[in-house]
């Protein structure tokens, strides 16, 4: 019995290490994802448009399956689970053969394996030192790497490149488990929010996906926010310039836009949206003094404006949309289309406290009590809100990490070609002694082909080049001879 | 050897009647540019303006379409040298396209569905000539022409003034994410037309190439019909608004169709059209008669003449005119750019039957002509051995972008999620290959399997699933 506990981890080690497995995983992976986008997904419909779409009776089964969520139920994660971790056993099982590749490289040149290699190449030599080193030359100018191996006192040559390529899938496969990792990180320990802000308010919570609030450790402060049109209408570019202020210091002012978020303690901030309040921000007056010249002022509400020493006007009351009856001013709607607004103007000097209305519809200048000032309508602004996503995802590094390593082993696995040469003097079937090169490349091997000729042909011409003038030396050295007898 | 001694063979009887249809096409390329610059003439504004430049392409695409088909069917070599001069002359008018809109928008042409065809049209044309010149894949051009083709056509139909970017979209990752995705899609593009020459070279029987010819072709018109026929016969098609060229809207998200009488019952033909071939090919199999193959083959070419009228239907009734609604009141307009999808599925339905009957006839003349099965195979697997790493890179730099736009790097938002099974299938692809020793047919099988995932993330899931990624 216990025997058959024990196995129980082995089997499903051994299983997951099977590549058929890991190929059937991926595709219920490719299944289930293509179901999440095919199926309606409550994180991203509205309620009622799922219930328009499906009976309730489906909708039910839906929901229990996980189908409604395809990409956070727990069968999703446990089938990317399974998959990472059959990525690990694979690895795991095939790693130690590839390292024993990797670690000791195979030099030697004995008879089996000269047999056994099938791209190879004789050429008759007369000395086996001298063929050896005209190879060698002529490998060190086509800038191969050259070593001198001596086997059973049998001198050959060996010579590689790119042996580190072979190692590149464990890369590939590592990188892929480090995205995951960040992935799963930011799963249990990352969150993501919305933070809506109005000009001049600071807020130090987010309201997260699922309805609840968070605090956070420092606050944000709008000191205001825009949209830029395009001459066709179409918006360009919204921005918010924000602070982030901490124990009642600013510690980091950004304006940011769509594409550029303020980033602090691993909270990042981004322009999501951007809207109207429904509330007057301000009111852009221009007050003339009696026997003066004006000026542009912009009162805002209940903040009482210094016109002079003595003077000050507040804006009082304002009134998106009004009507009078018997001599009094209601609200009709909140459409901001005919506004009114009550002005308040104080003077210290004479302690006159004035009341002013200003219908900008039906006339620019203010009426009501009389007072030293005349003010006239220049421009309304509306207040507006900038819309911050807010996201926390201290695995993304890991993420970024994986991907640059990801494209590191893809370029290296698929063009970095692990090709090795072979090179020793033997002799021949016939018994004559030549020079046997051999080569092998990992992948690509038509073109290694050619790459071999190229060698072959290099070290022929170096043998030729020897030969001549080994030959014209020895001539050379007879004729020395003859010369002195 | 024996290749070789076959082409010469097949050379000799066709010389004589070679020239017809270089002087076919080389006529029918001047006189469309004679009308071409006759409209243009008459309609005043620049003579090298985009659209006109893309209608050049088209007509040298076309040609070169149509040489590379004739050269597949008669194996003259003179064509393959007549056609790649006529791609790339298309591939310069491409270019010009290309880099006039650019020149104008100040932004490379990456920000549409438009634009994003025109980048993978010039690609296509690049990659063609690459594998034609350097691989010696001479008849590729008779694949991905006719898809040239088809996506400029396409583009006549979409919207194509230059937009200004929207904020989302002002970012230098929109061009490294596109660029890479365009490279990769047209790599993707080539590995399946390798594949599928493969298979030819492969000896795969041409029954089942029958077989699979008309079962996309019953899918298009079944799709058609099950998304778009309405009582009584009536074809519902998209509202057009010509003033603001775009689809009418009744809400958010919510497109109005018009219904156009009688024309559903053309598409139902049209599908019977295409399915009975296949249900002819299928009863030789089970009954084991090859009879039935031959009678199978003579309904394809009715299949593809029924094809040929419900195109010609569509166009004329769709054409600019107006047609009740089922959702409200009144007569509201249409027009052809407000279906380019249905258009789109029609032309390649048609295109595929013609390059069946093109294998029909001259599969003993492609043999001879095309590199060996062994080639293809491997020139397949280095092809999505490009076309991997490039989807990889689109893939991150699209996360990283999202990132910096949406706050998030993966939201599964469907492209995305359909970007990832792309990604998941190649990569399969490639671990059978390399671990289990994978080669030919399933190998070949698998890059065609890839390819209809890429076009189905690239132009079927902004159509069918909207999401985020709602730009193209």
């Amino acid at each position: 019995m216990a025997v058959s506990v024990l196995s129980i981890p082995k089997r499903i080690h051994k299983m997951l290490a099977n590549l058929r497995t890991g190929i059937v995983l991926l595709i219920l992976v490719v299944i289930a994802s293509a179901l999440g986008t095919f199926i309606l997904q409550r994180s991203a419909t509205d309620a009622d448009k799922l219930a328009r779409a499906y009976s309730p009776e489906a909708l039910r089964w839906l929901d229990r399956l996980g189908l409604t969520d395809v990409f956070h139920s727990w069968w999703f994660m446990t089938l990317l689970a399974l998959v990472s971790l059959a990525i690990v056993f694979v690895s795991l099982d095939r790693f130690p053969n590839a390292w024993r590749f990797y670690a000791r490289p195979y030099r030697k040149t004995d008879s089996h394996f000269r047999s056994a290699l099938p791209t190879k190449v004789e050429l008759p030599i007369r000395n086996a030192e001298a063929g050896l080193n005209a190879a060698e030359r002529a490998l060190k100018k086509l800038r191969w790497p050259v070593e001198r191996i001596s086997y059973r006192n049998e001198p050959s040559l060996y010579s590689e490149r790119h042996r580190f390529s072979v190692m590149a899938v464990y890369v590939i496969h590592a990188s892929l488990l480090l995205i995951f990792c960040g992935g799963i990180i930011d799963g249990i320990f990352g969150y993501s929010g919305f933070m809506s802000l109005e000009r001049g308010q600071q807020v130090n919570q987010i309201e997260l996906r699922n309805g609840k609030k968070k605090t956070i450790p420092f606050s944000i402060k709008c000191y205001g926010a825009g949209q830029e049109n395009y001459a066709d209408g179409s918006p360009k570019k919204w921005w918010s310039k924000l602070a982030v202020v901490q124990d009642g210091k600013e510690i980091q002012t950004k304006e940011i836009v769509v594409n550029d978020p303020l980033v602090h303690q691993g909270l990042r901030f981004y322009q999501a949206s951007f809207g109207t309040t429904g509330n007057l921000d301000g009111l852009k007056l221009l007050a003339t003094p009696e026997n003066g010249t004006g000026r542009e002022i912009t009162v805002r509400m209940n903040q009482p404006f210094e016109l002079d020493a003595n003077t000050t006007v507040t804006l009082a009351e304002y009134i998106p949309d009004f009507f009078i009856r018997d001599n009094q001013v209601f609200k009709r709607s909140d459409n901001p289309d005919n506004p009114a607004f009550r002005l308040q103007v104080k003077n210290k000097a004479t302690g006159e406290d004035a009341k002013l209305w200003l219908f900008p519809a039906y006339g620019e200048t203010a009426q009501g009590q009389k007072t030293n000032y005349s003010f006239s309508y220049r421009d309304m602004q509306m207040g507006y809100f900038t819309g911050l996503e807010v996201s926390h995802e201290p695995g993304q590094w890991l993420v970024w990490a994986g991907c640059l390593l990801m494209g590191a082993g893809l370029f290296v696995a698929f063009y970095m070609v692990h090709t090795r040469l072979w090179i020793v003097a033997v002799p021949d079937a016939k018994g004559k002694l030549v020079l046997w090169i051999g080569g092998q490349a990992n992948k690509n091997r038509d073109r290694f082909e050619q790459k071999f000729s190229e060698v072959v042909d290099a070290i022929r011409a170096e043998l030729e080049s020897t030969s001549a003038g080994a030959s014209r030396a020895h001539q050379e050295e007879a004729e020395l001879t003859l010369a002195t007898k | 050897m024996s290749t070789r001694a076959r082409v010469v063979q097949m050379e000799q009887p066709s010389a004589t009647g070679g020239n017809a249809l270089l002087v076919l096409v080389g006529l029918s390329v001047v006189f469309l540019l004679i009308v071409a610059l006759l409209g243009a003439a008459k309609g005043g504004g620049s003579l090298f303006s985009e659209s006109n430049l893309l209608y050049v392409a088209l007509i040298f695409y076309a040609g070169a379409g149509a040489l590379y088909m004739g050269f597949g069917v008669t194996g003259t070599p003179r064509y393959v040298k007549f056609a790649s001069t006529s791609t790339a002359i298309g591939l310069a008018a491409n270019t010009l396209a290309v880099a006039h809109r650019w020149y104008l928008s100040g932004r490379p042409p990456f920000a549409s569905i438009y634009e994003m065809l025109l980048s993978f049209v010039w690609a296509v044309a690049v990659l063609t000539l690459v594998a034609e010149k350097k691989f010696g894949v001479k008849i590729i051009g008779s694949i991905t022409m006719p898809l040239a083709v088809v996506c400029v056509i396409l583009m006549q139909l979409l919207p194509s003034e230059v937009r200004p970017l929207v904020p989302a979209l002002q970012s230098t990752w929109l061009h490294v994410h596109v660029t890479l995705a365009m490279l990769s899609y047209a790599a993707c593009a080539l590995s399946c037309a390798l594949a599928m020459m493969f298979l030819i070279q492969d000896d795969l029987e041409t029954e089942t190439f029958l077989a699979w010819t008309t079962a996309m072709v019953s899918a298009i018109y079944i799709g058609i019909v099950a998304t778009r026929f309405e009582k009584w016969g009536g074809l519902s098609v998209t509202g057009w608004d010509a003033k603001n060229k775009t689809d009418i809207f009744l809400g958010r998200g919510m497109r109005l169709f018009v219904t156009v009488p009688d024309l559903g019952w053309l598409f139902v033909l049209a599908a019977i059209g295409a399915i009975v071939p296949l249900a002819l090919y299928f009863l030789g199999r089970v009954r084991k008669e090859e009879s039935f193959f031959a009678i199978a083959n003579k309904a394809v070419f009715i299949s593809i003449l029924l094809q040929i009228v419900v195109l010609a239907a569509f166009v004329l009734r769709v054409r600019d005119a107006s047609y009740p609604s089922p959702d409200l009141e009144g007569l509201y307009p249409t027009s052809l750019a407000a279906s380019p999808f249905l258009l789109g599925g029609m032309v390649t339905g048609i295109f595929a039957s013609l390059l069946y009957l093109m294998l029909l006839w001259r599969r003993a003349d492609l043999q001879g002509l095309l590199p060996s099965a062994a080639t293809l195979d491997r020139v397949t697997y280095k092809t999505i051995c490009i076309a991997f790493p490039l989807l990889t890179g689109m893939i991150a730099a699209g996360a990283y972008w999202a990132n910096r736009t949406w706050g998030s790097y993966w939201s599964w938002d469907p492209k995305e999620t359909w970007a990832a099974i792309t990604w998941l299938i190649y990569a399969g692809y490639l671990h059978m290959r390399i671990t289990r020793g994978w080669r030919g047919r399933r190998a070949a099988y698998f890059a065609i399997l890839g390819f209809g995932v890429v076009i189905f993330t690239f132009l079927g899931v902004t159509y069918l699933l909207p999401g985020l990624h709602a730009y193209a």
